[in-house]
């Protein structure tokens, strides 16, 4: 019974609420509208050729759509940003670099790609040689009897590490939701429970590549045969990796679609160069000249052109007129 | 003027999560922004919706429906502006922001933390548009919107000076302005507005600047500098002014008419377009129309933001200039570089075409041919910031300086916020000052370009009531000024800010540190030789604060 629920109902259900919900956020996210080219410009512009531009401008103050991508995936593989992150001392009134935040982030997020890699024997038949081949590196294979996958170590060390900043800094704990707690918990629980199995008491791997394979051709009857063979430890791993999927689209952990989303980030740094558009204000007439309405009521101010301007100060206007528009320092 | 308190404490506090949904009730003095009167909001040239009561923060005296007003201006932000919307939506709360704001290092509120900011909103959002904070509530990080958490959400909203710093360090660029600035416009809905900014909005509107100057007004100021120049040079120099057929819209922030420090950069231009025009012909005006480049409605909402800037573009048309340059300001320049050519359509003039068909200087004036703006600008947009200008000019060797004549100064340069992260001008001010000054000193690399500190002020912050406020956002930034002035001597701090200019004087002798304020253009306007009316570099007796070039003999 375990294995019909955990093994075919569950992740069924749950892989149908990742994509559906991942979907949903990413049309939400686009569906909105980008009114002003907002880029965050953390170098050099472009500018006049004998101002020079590093490449560390180029990528922070992007001008070109190919230094955007270049910021946005430096951002997306190393973390720039976070690379940059200093420490205020109030006592010493100075400011160190301070990188744990990003080792501990670049730690967990490859170790993650890793162990995703290394998962995916249990999807693709024939195993890709680079995955057999990546495996073997990060396991030392040889060395160790039975091979230990080094990212599934480091992973399980990463959280905990992040997990101990959100408990004894106390900046971070004042900020730490239960969510934030919530997803490094799961996360923990998922690779401990996911090492152990590897380690200790072991499950049936080939019957587990089988139930995936089948579930993937929707074979349902061999997948339901398949899963009631195997051990409830597998079950513990698998159903907790099924819950972080179903609640992936709904938390935070939508940061990962997110970071492409973000407008200071990808946009470039062109605003002179190129115009951008609002899609909700063709700017013929300033809006509050047309008129802003909120509950009901329509709110207006005057709309300032030259010809009002002209009649409100005539007579100042025509003096500086009378002067042909020049200003000279008085005769005294 | 309200004052700081004598010996300035930051007392640091780390509640809990629970404890931060609560809003806060006691708001400290000096923090807390007047709200706006009648006469700015409901005026007939800046109207916003409920304007027409006086209200205080013990009655805010909200329309009936206010929740309902709020709530759908919220949901059309969100439908209005992605950045808004993923903001909301991908924040970790990884704390990587949180010491990166000068207002949470000088206050230690921990609600002034970026994220801290930013939750205050947050929180709302998953309440009422996120299904986790419909089911779960607070545990899942949600608060109903009260009455309360509206007053909260007002006296933070007016504690961020939109200075972007924390977005630089943000792994997702999280952009607190953005989000502030959406914020406010929102508070604005339910006719929560803060009355600093709205004064100057309701002149801009009406007068076409902030300081709510008349034509006569302005072209009095500038007459001014114009005598105070001929004590100085001995020349009888000229500027123009609502002049139609002038080659260039030069566009200054107001303070520069009438404050200082900002008035010895004022002189600094008009030396500069005299140069201009003796030497090569290219004229210069000025317009009482469009006689503001500062745009508090920057801080208030894009609406007011395009209130104010319609008349630029409008105003270049009508005068039919090939392009505009923009004087010393800082978010002035975010404002002139990231909002205004969306905000409205680019003019059309047949000059303005001609001129951006081949963007040589030597289109308008032969002399300067070779000065070229294409490598970065277009007739799509057509602003040029003067710090820009003057380093060209240099680079070509089209004006001529005398860096002695700066030799009482050992300077140190500031990178206004909006400047630096708007719009990443940072090389041109430094090329500019290494050229026209031999000591130029940076402050260290953690607090300048883009990684600069606010100077406390910005935003719409520059307000007295907010003097405590002030004092403590500045606090990093004169840590970093009395570094260099230990460590090199620097006598003057340089910003080509209109707000920094404001605020440095207070904050300088407010930390004691005896260091005067100034713009780069002032340098600039001390070391141009007027060749064009035969001085020669040694004739200049007086820098721009008419005090002595060399010292008498003996002292």
């Amino acid at each position: 019974m375990i294995g019909v629920i955990f093994g075919v109902i569950v992740p069924y259900i749950a892989v149908a609420i990742f994509v559906a919900g991942v979907i949903y956020r990413i049309i939400n996210w686009a569906s909105s509208a980008v009114p002003l080219k907002v880029p965050t410009t953390g170098g050099q512009q472009k500018s006049f050729p004998f101002i020079k531009r590093t490449i560390y401008d180029r990528f922070d103050s992007p001008y070109t759509k190919w230094e955007t991508a270049g910021r946005m995936l430096l951002e997306i593989f190393f973390f720039r940003s976070l690379l940059k992150n200093t420490r205020y001392y109030l006592d010493r009134t100075s400011q160190k670099d301070a990188r744990w935040l990003w080792l501990f982030g670049i730690m967990f997020h490859y170790s993650l790609l890793l162990v995703l890699i290394r998962h995916s024997r249990f999807f693709l038949e024939p195993v890709p040689s680079f995955v057999e081949t990546l495996s073997n590196i990060e396991a030392f294979k040889g060395v160790f009897i039975p091979s230990v996958y080094i990212s599934g170590l480091v992973i399980v060390v990463a959280l905990f590490l992040l997990w101990l900043r959100r408990i004894f800094l106390s900046r971070e704990r004042t900020l730490s939701l239960p969510s934030d707690h919530f997803v490094l918990i799961l996360l923990l629980a998922i690779t401990i429970s996911g090492n152990i199995m590897r380690y200790f008491i072991k499950a049936d791997l080939y019957e587990v590549k089988e139930l995936l394979t089948n579930l993937m051709i929707f074979n349902i009857g061999k997948a339901i045969e398949v899963a009631n063979n195997i051990e409830p430890i597998f079950y513990i791993h698998f159903g907790l990796a099924c819950f972080l999927l179903a609640y992936f689209p709904f938390s935070k952990l939508m940061h990962a679609g997110g970071v492409l989303f973000t407008p200071t980030r990808n946009m470039p740094n062109d605003n002179r160069a190129r115009r951008h558009v609002n899609p909700w204000d063709p700017a013929d007439v300033p809006l509050l000249s047309k008129g802003i309405t909120v509950a009901g009521m329509t709110f207006k101010s005057k709309k300032l052109d030259w010809d009002t301007y002209h009649e409100m100060y005539a007579d100042q206007l025509e003096e500086i007129e009378e002067a042909d528009f020049k200003i000279v320092p008085e005769e005294l | 003027m309200e004052e700081a308190p004598e010996r300035l404490e930051i007392r640091q506090r780390f509640p809990s999560w629970r404890e931060m949904l609560k809003p806060v009730k006691k708001f400290e003095e000096g923090r807390v922004s007047y709200l706006s009167l009648p006469k700015q909001v409901n005026s007939e040239f800046f109207k916003m919706p409920f304007g027409d009561v006086e209200r205080d923060l013990d009655d805010l005296k909200l329309p009936e429906n206010w929740k309902e007003i709020f709530l759908d201006a919220m949901k059309d932000t969100l439908e209005k502006n992605r950045a808004f919307k993923v903001f909301m939506d991908i924040c970790v709360r990884c704390g990587a922001c949180a010491d990166k704001c000068h207002y949470y290092i000088g206050t230690g509120d921990p609600k002034n933390m970026p994220v801290g900011r930013a939750e205050l909103i947050r929180s709302v959002y998953r309440r009422y548009f996120t299904p986790a904070g419909k089911i779960f509530g607070e545990l899942a990080g949600a608060r109903e919107l009260t009455e309360d958490v509206l007053k909260e959400l007002y006296y933070y909203a007016y504690q961020c000076s939109l200075c972007r710093r924390c977005s630089v360090f943000c792994p997702y660029g999280i952009d607190t302005a953005e989000i502030v600035w959406w914020l406010r416009r929102m508070l604005s809905r339910v006719g929560l507005n803060q009355r600093f900014m709205t004064i100057s909005i309701e002149a801009s509107s009406r007068t076409g600047n902030h300081l709510g100057l008349l034509p006569g007004g302005m072209y009095g100021s500038i007459q001014q500098g114009l005598e105070e120049l001929k004590d100085i040079t001995g020349f009888d120099l000229h500027t123009y002014i609502n002049k139609k057929g002038a080659d260039v819209l030069f566009v200054a922030p107001s303070a520069d008419y009438f404050a200082t420090p900002h008035w010895y950069v004022m002189l600094g231009y008009l030396l500069l377009f005299n140069e201009l025009e003796e030497r090569y012909g290219l004229t210069i005006t000025w317009s009482t129309y469009a006689g503001e480049g500062g745009n508090f409605g920057s801080f208030h909402s894009y609406e007011a933001a395009q209130l104010l800037n319609s008349k630029l573009y409008k105003e270049a048309e009508r005068l039919g200039v090939s392009f505009i340059i923009g004087g010393e300001c800082g978010h002035m320049w975010r404002d002139k570089h990231q909002f205004i050519n969306t905000m409205n359509q680019p003019p059309k003039n047949e000059e303005w075409k001609r001129f951006w068909e081949n963007p040589d200087l030597g289109e308008l004036a032969e002399g300067l041919r070779g000065i070229r703006f294409d490598s970065y600008a277009s007739g799509e947009h057509g602003w040029i910031h003067i710090l820009e200008f003057v380093a060209a000019l240099i680079e070509h060797k089209k004006i001529k300086v005398d860096k002695s004549r700066n030799d009482q100064w050992i300077a140190t340069y500031h990178d206004p916020c909006n400047i630096a992260r708007g719009m990443g001008l940072i090389e041109e001010p430094r090329y500019v000052l290494r050229n026209v000054m031999n000591n130029f000193y940076d402050m260290p690399e953690h607090t300048i370009k883009d990684k600069t500190y606010c100077c406390g002020a910005g935003g719409g912050l520059l307000a007295d009531e907010l003097m405590d406020l002030r004092m403590r956002g500045v606090m990093p930034r004169m840590m970093a000024v009395r570094h260099v002035y230990k460590k090199y001597g620097v006598n003057i701090l340089l910003t080509p800010c209109a707000i920094d200019k404001a605020q440095f004087p207070h904050a300088l002798e407010y930390w004691k540190i005896p260091v005067e304020v100034g713009g780069p253009m002032e340098m600039v306007g001390n070391a141009l030789v007027l060749t064009a009316f035969g001085e020669k570099p040694e004739d200049r007796q007086y820098d721009l604060r008419g005090e002595p070039l060399k010292k008498e003999e003996g002292e």
